[in-house]
């Protein structure tokens, strides 16, 4: 499997506080990745080092052999890496169309006077919204929104990026089982269509059951990985984490 | 009930078109004239500001510095350079839309308070600036700026007066076209959130660092207009940190997010000044006023006295669904019922690209 996005040697500490401790990690192109671990192992800072929301203190990131360390954020995400936030974060006071349409396609530059609700832009956030089954909500404010529709909302914006890979931070936090399924749902299917997910998620059944490749981390660093079936009895993983 | 209330918003706006360019004609005089000019002028000043405020929620209470440099721009450029008039307010401007590019360099990389205690400072630092260099600004005896018409007192307004309604023109033209554009929705998501923004890739920086220069540039343009018409220039009234307050506090009334809000804000709070000073002369009640005034406003009117019209009129209108709960509960129905009927909802509709 070739690699798209991989980090050597990932080093980030916040005061004393160590949050990656030389984390080496390889994820696979196409597959639907999963980053598990407990609370504070370095999980999101991870995601924040490898998106350019925060700098690693030293280490590399590539993305598709590319080197992206500490590139700007808005630059890795127009490279083709697009992402959600843990605490899901939407703009409140936009409707749910503009909160799509202000997502930038990748190569978009700066773009211009150029109308915002030109027909095509508008057809194909529509297009996500309904796929997502949000469609009758596009002229509501995200802030009038339930959680689960704001989840969704924000997963619409990412993909009308058009990103090859998605980094979702725990898309399962606060939803309730039938939508649960829905995003299991959803992301197979994205992922069919040929893009690569790194997902974070504490729910287990949810990354048993849609994950190629499972890294396991613990204490900032990567300690397992492989597919769920070899991860479910790995000896470390069980006394780490899963706590059996 | 959509053609309703835009027929209602085009009629309020070509009233208030209509109110502006009568004023002139029905003044009756020279004074009420002035103060009708120096509305205009906080009109064409707070629709500048609202470039920055409206658009990235930044705050700027700076905007009187950027008016000062406009105004001293055009002022030397004129008196000591001797360029005509209004060649010396567009090059003035300019020179001040360059200058924004350092300046938001460096406000802009801070957010929230700390961005507002930037461009106080710009304030401050100006002022002892303008001050100190009195060999060339005049200092504090001031800046004579030579008039560019030979007019009478009354004619002098009237031209200056739709002067800055025709500037104010071009900046709410400028406002609106940014706000229906994809950079206007990338400023607004920058406002709503914005290290999200970046996440889905927009550039934040360079966009608010854009619409800075644009704003820096209109607010010149009514600065050195400011200059061109008064005719006496003092760094203390240039550069005064009221000058900004008084414009943060008009869009915040009259609403942040719509295009004719900082107008009406600058109308009524422009021309509640001027009576002030005119009842009470010296007296700083003025400025307890105001302060009273804003108070009301974050309290009772948080989005803005236009935006409280528009539910105002929502509320007397039976067309429209009257309460949020109710459409919740609606589509609340909608929903259960779509998944009822076909589970596999998103397998089913293909993504409609």
């Amino acid at each position: 499997m070739t690699e798209t996005l991989g980090t050597t040697d990932l080093r980030k500490a916040f005061g004393g506080v160590t949050a990656l401790d030389g984390a080496t990690v390889a994820f696979q192109h196409g597959r639907v990745n999963a980053l598990i671990g407990p609370n504070g192992s370095g999980k999101t800072t991870f995601f924040n080092c490898v998106t350019g929301m925060i700098k690693p203190d030293s280490g590399t990131v590539t993305y598709a052999g590319r080197d992206i360390t500490g590139k700007a954020p808005h630059r890795i995400a127009r490279g083709g890496m697009g992402r959600t936030f843990q605490l899901c974060r939407t703009f409140p006071r936009m409707t749910a169309l503009e909160n799509v349409l202000s997502a930038v396609p990748p190569g978009g530059v700066l773009g211009g006077l150029r109308g915002a609700r030109r027909r095509s832009e508008i057809d194909r956030a529509m297009g996500w919204l309904s796929r997502l089954g949000i469609e009758h909500l596009a002229g509501s404010e995200a802030r009038d929104m339930s959680w689960g529709q704001q989840k969704l909302l924000e997963l619409a914006g990412v993909l009308m990026a058009e990103p090859e890979t998605v980094l979702l931070d725990e898309p399962a936090g606060g939803v309730n089982p039938a939508l649960l399924d829905r995003i299991g749902v959803l992301i197979r299917e994205l992922n069919a269509e040929g893009r690569t997910f790194v997902i974070v998620e504490h729910n287990m059944d949810l990354v048993m059951s849609i994950s190629d490749h499972i890294v396991v981390f613990d204490r900032g660093r990567p300690i397992a990985d492989g597919p769920p079936s070899v991860i479910k009895t790995d000896e470390r993983v069980l006394g780490a984490y899963l706590g059996v | 009930m959509l053609n309703a209330s835009r027929y209602l918003k085009i009629g309020a706006v070509v009233l208030l078109a209509v109110a502006i360019l009568a004023f002139p004609s029905l003044a009756p005089n020279p004074y009420i004239l002035s103060a009708g000019v120096l509305v205009l002028n906080y009109a064409v000043l707070s629709t500048s500001w609202n470039f920055v405020g409206g658009f990235t929620g930044y705050i700027s209470l700076g905007h009187g510095a950027l008016a000062g440099l406009g105004a001293y721009g055009t002022g030397l450029l004129v008196a000591k350079g001797g360029l005509p008039p209004f060649l010396a307010l567009f090059a003035g401007a300019a020179l001040v839309a360059a200058l924004a590019v350092p300046i938001g360099f460096a406000a802009l990389r801070v957010r929230g308070a700390s961005f507002v205690i930037v461009s106080i400072a710009l304030v401050l630092i100006l002022l002892l600036v303008f001050q100190s260099s009195a060999s060339v600004t005049g200092g504090s005896r001031g800046l004579v700026v030579p008039r560019p018409f030979d007019l009478t007192r009354p004619e002098h307004h009237r031209v200056f007066y739709y002067l800055f309604a025709g500037l104010l023109a071009v900046a709410l033209l400028a406002w609106w076209l940014i706000d229906r554009s994809r950079f206007g929705l990338g400023l607004k998501s920058i406002r709503e959130d914005e290290d999200k923004a970046e996440a889905l890739g927009t550039a934040t920086f360079s966009y608010k660092l854009i619409v800075f220069v644009v704003s820096a540039g209109f607010t010149a343009l009514a600065g050195g207009l400011y200059a061109l018409w008064f005719g006496d220039l003092d760094p203390v009234f240039q550069f005064s940190i009221l000058t900004g307050s008084y414009l943060v506090l008009m869009a915040l009334l009259g609403g942040v997010r719509q295009l004719f809000g900082p107008v009406a804000g600058a109308i009524i709070v422009g021309t509640a000044l001027e009576y002030f000073k005119v009842e009470y002369g010296d007296t700083p009640l003025h400025l307890v006023a105001t302060g009273l005034l804003l108070g009301l406003v974050v309290l009772f009117m948080p989005d803005g006295i236009l935006p409280a019209i528009g539910d105002l009129l929502k509320r007397f209108d039976r067309t429209q669904k009257s309460s949020i709960r109710e459409v919740t509960a609606a589509e609340l129905r909608e929903q259960r019922r779509g998944e009822q009927d076909d589970p596999n909802r998103t397998a089913m509709t293909e993504a409609g690209r």
